[in-house]
């Protein structure tokens, strides 16, 4: 019989590590759980963030908003610092699965999943944002783009959790933008996302520009070339043609059942183009 | 709360409503006995092989597995098949898709049962495979079945199409071709059956059809038809996927071996798609000939039916698509070739639309064409061209029913959707570009020619006072039981409260046919109709009798009693009811559908299925906003104008548009069974793409109420005509936005940006 | 293992391996057959139930996270004979087809309401986009919600 612990603390959560170092760890379970129910995956036991207080919420610390990892995808668009601050991460959230999905899903589940799919992952990448590591005896920040290192794979070790992720207000920014293409407009998977913050002058003129693409590589591509080419002048077609040509050269897209490499590496370029439209 | 009276024309709520809304109506997939087995079957897993080794030691020790069968143990043809009796219950030698079940297992649990499954290990040979029906035809294709690849092959013709082409002003050609879709109903196949101690065999299961289930289980596994008995409750959705055997012969193979306890099949979503029927994917290749003022006058048309390993309904499919090749329009000479061929996919068989989705994708697409190419408007031609009655079609049968084409695509160019379009087209947003489309459709109704199309209906007075309707043909989710209360409630004038329904049941009710063919409530409603007057008049004449008046004349049933008006004396119905001997208390009658009297000397090879006589009728519209930079293709707004003959319930008849439309906007833009090498790479609904909430427009229907003289209360079944208009109609608007035509399906983003990047139509 | 919870406000034990699914636990140990199963990987909305008030989808959790959980399915909506003013719209206005996706349509509308009492067509269609129904029953699914909702904001007693 398979354990299944559900704690109420992280000390509990250690102690079981102890008794069972090779748990698996799930909190909303929309991705483990559908593994593990088709067979896919046969975890010896569970442990189930779900009720651990500590490790939900969204605070403010002062330059930088701390979400806690097992923070579901609902309670963050609930938020009022998610809405204030984070506008990239907020539109991302909203198209995520479906209401019943973001009822059940989590942040730190859709960083540990680590699909290249996952919709939060770009607006992370572009925000820079920082992935807080707790085990028993250690608390440690990495940067998201550290973390993941490919489909599926993290640098999470055994008796390790994801216990939240860290971004910087981007004061810096005045124009937060996202885009998801999907196959539907609900309970889609991304076939290819952009996740864009620039600040953007009075006179129109870019003056700093973050960009993340996701479902266009391994993990989310970012492209500082085709940043460099929309800083300096303004939102223009010719700019923005010059800027998407730039992230078509730099997305490895593959070739799936939702779309070709090719539909991928053009959608990718494409969408830097809405940002003309944008406001 | 005073019931509602059952009257016909009004949107009553459906019978079946409460009981679903509070989760109290059991559907197969909710018998959960607590003594029950749980069987499975170990699947081939290639699509082309033949078998070499079985292993079962491991599973068979297993504890909690309770039987492990094969081939061996099937007693019978172990052949199954509606019409053609090709598919084995379970291999034995060869496996010819990657769904054919191997082994039966019997476990405890669920979970055991999946255990087992892992643990039995089958090897086959791998043969070299087919899965393009044209390749299927070459000489040196391999062989799906000894008996060579071509299931069937059909031409229906009329008059002299070389000749006619050589007249036409104007020809056009074009090809197309359509994927494969699932059914995808919510409940997944499935059902419970054991054996009663005299060793007949029970199954509650989710079928179509529930009388012809015992033929087809009594064919594969050697059983008397009369030692099953089938009950078939509500279906959590059909539409044509639960035609046919699914569970139902390993099922009661696993009940031969469960020691008198019930045993529950129920395969998973995976298993629905690997195993299950699916729309037959089509290739179509077209020639459409005209005269300078757009009046049709030639077709040609070759048609190739991927019908997967066996045949299931495949010819009958191919016959319908022929059927409708040429679509809602008069053109006088036809020659349509179909071919329907075996290959090592997926199976294909009967789905809502039956064959006639497909070619109407073709037809309407060529229409399009021919418009484009005459500069005449799109609805004008078809206007032009549309069949009125009298008019032969393009099998040459002579419309004598209710054709109501023309006043549908009349009432569709007078709608505001129409006369409005070009303002809604101009005010596209940045990237955005939107265009309009229509399309002009028929279905045809019933089995067709050679196979009787009958129902035989049953309606009881209770002892207790109740009018009870013993309804032989599923409701698999369209409502037909529903209108059947509607339509007892209206002849013998009762209210809701005083109705009792039961469901199929081959022990209790008659074999009414399967639930298809847009014919459950007209079959089966006619058959009502005649047994409700039978039973009104016997209760006149026996209320008669208790007030000891000489004739029944001035009798009239109300709702729970018959009173006689010039005296307002009065006989409750529960008093009517235990006076009178059950035998008594019965109307039993039935009625067959109409078939065509033509002597039409062409279409020789369909035995059965061909051809049709009854049509419903649909002019449809389509609004679509194409994204220019990602593709994406969203359909804003829609109207369907239906001729479903007189409307018996209007709540329902929007039901059945509503919904066939949004099954025909997935089909049209996201449903596709991608298939490779025999494989489904997305046999789950993560990747098999259905329509969400956020995905369909507000769907207007406007009802076209001709008078179908033969339809019970003047209506025809409509419950397919809705899924053949959405694919074509989003075509067009696609071409009118874009300027470029997509000529497969679904018409995917990918495929218009791709489209748009060889020259046509790219961002402005 | 043992596990307690409360089902439609009963309070409710089963003896189960903690890692089985709750719609097992439900439908199979409890006989609450109202939930249903469509496709067992939260994409269908069928299994749909309210955890605390939640909506959630009973095909992925164990029966384990339920412990001391009140739990609401389809069946504990009816009270005294009486409909949900939701339930009772989807039988008024055609709401209803096959049924199966219905009851989880239901749950996911009466927390609709509960946290938006006059929602758009428009948010009711986002609000229920996580609940397929293949009989394409969207339109009047949405009609059904709306008048619901009008009829609870006024407080019609039925």
């Amino acid at each position: 019989m398979r354990k299944v612990f559900v704690p109420a603390s992280l000390d509990e959560v250690w102690r079981f590590f102890e008794d069972n170092p090779g748990a698996t760890v799930y909190t909303g379970g929309t991705d483990l759980l559908v593994r593990m129910y088709k067979g896919a995956l046969n975890p010896e036991s569970l442990i189930c963030l779900d009720r651990i207080k500590e490790l939900k919420g969204v605070h403010d610390m002062g330059e930088e908003i701390r979400i806690g990892a097992c923070s579901t995808h609902t309670e963050m668009l609930g938020d009022p610092l998610v809405s204030q601050h984070l506008p990239v991460l907020r539109r991302a959230i909203e198209v995520i699965g479906s209401p019943l999905i973001r009822n059940m899903g989590t942040i730190g589940g859709n960083i540990c999943t680590a699909s290249p799919a996952g919709d939060t992952l770009p607006p992370l990448y572009a925000l820079q944002a920082e992935v807080e590591l707790c085990s028993k005896m250690n608390v440690k920040r990495m940067p998201i783009r550290d973390f993941i290192g490919g489909p599926g794979s993290t640098c999470l070790r055994a008796a390790e959790i994801v216990s939240a992720v860290w971004v910087k207000k981007p004061v810096e920014y005045n124009l937060q933008h996202f885009e998801k293409v999907g196959q539907r407009n609900a309970l889609a998977c991304s076939v290819v996302s952009l996740a864009a913050v620039l600040r953007i002058a009075h006179d129109g003129v870019v003056e700093k520009a973050a960009l993340a693409w996701g479902s266009v590589g391994p993990t989310v591509i970012t492209c500082p070339e085709a940043e460099e080419a929309l800083v300096g002048g303004p939102l223009s077609r010719i700019r923005v043609q010059v800027a998407a040509s730039l992230a078509r050269q730099a997305v490895r897209p593959i070739s799936d059942i939702r779309g070709s490499e090719d539909y991928r590496r053009s959608v990718a370029g494409n969408l830097l183009m809405r940002l003309i439209s944008a406001d | 709360m005073i019931s509602r009276m059952l009257e016909i024309g009004y949107p009553q709520p459906r019978f079946d409503a409460r009981s679903k809304v509070t989760g109290e109506e059991k559907y197969a997939l909710d018998q959960c006995p607590e003594s029950m087995l749980w069987a499975g079957a170990k699947r081939a897993g290639i699509p082309h092989g033949l078998i070499r080794k079985i292993d079962l030691s491991r599973a068979r020790l297993l504890q909690g597995v309770h039987a492990v069968l094969t081939r061996a143990d099937v007693p019978g043809t172990n052949r199954q098949g509606i019409v053609h009796k090709d598919q084995p219950v379970l291999a034995g030698h060869k496996v010819r898709h990657c769904g054919d079940p191997v082994v039966l297992v019997l476990a405890e649990t669920r979970d055991i049962l999946r255990t087992a499954l892992n643990l039995i290990e089958v090897d086959i040979e791998p043969l070299p495979g087919v899965f393009d029906p044209e390749e299927a035809l070459l000489p040196e294709a391999p062989l799906v079945h000894e008996t060579g690849n071509l299931l069937r092959k059909a031409v229906i013709q009329t008059g002299n199409v070389s000749e006619a082409f050589q007249q036409c002003d104007v020809v056009v050609e074009d090809s197309f071709e359509t994927a494969s879709q699932e059914h995808a109903f919510l409940e997944t196949e499935n059902g419970l059956a054991w054996l009663e101690p005299d060793g007949r065999v029970v199954l509650i299961v989710s079928t179509q059809a529930p009388f012809r289930d015992r033929f087809e289980i009594g064919h594969a596994l050697g059983l008397q038809p009369d030692m099953i008995r089938v009950i078939g409750p509500y279906l959590g959705g059909g539409f044509g996927g639960k035609n046919g055997a699914t569970v139902q012969c390993l099922l009661v193979l696993a009940a031969m071996h469960a020691g008198n306890r019930p045993v529950k099949m129920w395969w998973e979503r995976e298993e629905s798609s690997t195993a299950g029927y699916k729309r037959h994917p089509v290739r179509m290749r077209y020639r459409l000939g005209a005269m300078n003022d757009g009046t049709l006058h030639a077709l040609g048309c070759e048609l190739f039916y991927d019908t997967g390993p066996y045949a299931h309904l495949g010819v009958e499919v191919m016959a319908r698509g022929m059927e409708h090749a040429g679509g809602c329009y008069r053109i006088p000479n036809t020659f349509i070739e179909g071919r329907c061929v075996y290959t090592n996919n997926p199976i294909s068989g009967a789905m809502r639309g039956f064959g006639v989705c497909q070619v109407s994708f073709g037809i309407e697409g060529m229409m399009d064409l021919m418009a484009s190419r005459l500069g005449m408007s799109r609805l004008d031609i078809r206007l032009k061209n549309a069949l009125r009655k009298g008019d032969r079609n393009c099998s040459g049968v002579t419309l004598v029913h209710s054709t109501g084409i023309v006043p549908c695509i009349e009432s569709l160019g007078r709608h505001g959707l129409w006369t409005e379009r070009g303002g809604w087209k101009a005010a596209a947003g940045p990237f955005k570009r939107r265009g309009i489309g229509i399309a002009a459709v028929s279905n045809a109704m019933g089995y067709g020619r050679g196979l009787q199309d009958s129902a035989i209906a049953k309606v009881e007075l209770t002892w207790d006072g109740k009018i009870r309707v013993y309804n032989g043909v599923s409701d698999m989710g369209q409502g037909n039981s529903s209108a059947f209360v509607q339509i007892a409630g209206e002849v013998l004038r009762q209210d809701a409260s005083r109705m009792e329904l039961v469901q199929p049941d081959t022990d209790r009710t008659h074999p009414s046919g399967s639930s298809c063919a847009g014919r459950t409530t007209y079959t089966y409603g006619n058959a009502l109709i005649k047994a409700c007057e039978q039973l009104r008049d016997k209760l006149l004449h026996r209320a008669a009798l208790m007030l000891s008046i000489d004739e029944p004349r001035g009798l009239a049933l109300l709702p729970g009693r018959v009173r006689h008006l010039p005296s307002g004396r009065e006989v409750p119905l529960e008093l009517l009811g235990r006076f009178l001997p059950e035998s008594d208390r019965i109307a039993v009658n039935q009625f067959v559908m109409p078939v065509s009297q033509d002597d039409i000397n062409t279409g020789k090879e369909f035995k059965i299925g061909f051809p049709h006589v009854l049509f419903a009728y649909a002019a449809h519209l389509a609004y679509v906003e194409v994204d220019e930079l990602t593709g994406k293709v969203e359909v804003k707004g829609y109207l369907a104008v239906t001729d479903g003959g007189r409307v018996i319930n209007p709540s329902c008849f929007e039901q059945q548009v509503q919904g066939s439309v949004t099954q025909g906007i997935g089909y049209g833009l996201t449903e596709e069974v991608l298939v490779s090498e025999g494989k489904i790479l997305n046999p789950n609904f993560t990747n098999y793409i259905i329509p969400t909430f956020l995905d369909i427009p507000e769907i207007a229907s406007l009802p076209m109420e001709s008078v179908e003289a033969t339809g019970p209360f003047h209506m025809k079944g409509i419950g397919e005509v809705g899924t053949n208009g959405p694919l074509p109609a989003i075509a067009g608007a696609v071409e009118d936005a874009m300027g470029c035509r997509i000529r497969r399906s679904p018409i995917t983003a990918e495929s218009i940006l791709h489209a748009m990047r060889n020259g046509r139509g790219a961002p402005r | 293992m043992k596990f307690s919870f409360y089902v439609n406000g009963q309070q409710t034990q089963v003896d189960v391996s903690p890692d089985r699914k709750f719609v097992d636990v439900l439908r199979e140990d409890l006989g609450l057959t109202g939930t249903k199963e469509g496709c067992g990987a939260g994409e269908c909305g069928a299994c749909t139930i309210l955890v605390e008030g939640l909506p959630r989808l009973s095909c992925l959790m164990t029966v384990a996270q339920l412990q001391g959980c009140h739990v609401t399915t389809v069946e504990g909506l009816v009270v005294e004979e009486r409909l949900h003013p939701v339930q009772e719209a989807f039988v008024e206005h055609g709401a209803v087809q096959c049924g199966f996706c219905t009851p989880g349509v239901v749950l996911a509308a009466v927390d609709l309401l509960d946290r938006n009492p006059e929602p758009t067509r428009e948010q009711i269609r986002e609000g229920l986009s996580g609940n397929l129904c293949r009989c394409g029953g969207y339109a009047k699914i949405v009609d059904a919600v709306e008048a619901a909702g009008r009829k609870m904001r006024e407080g019609t007693p039925q």
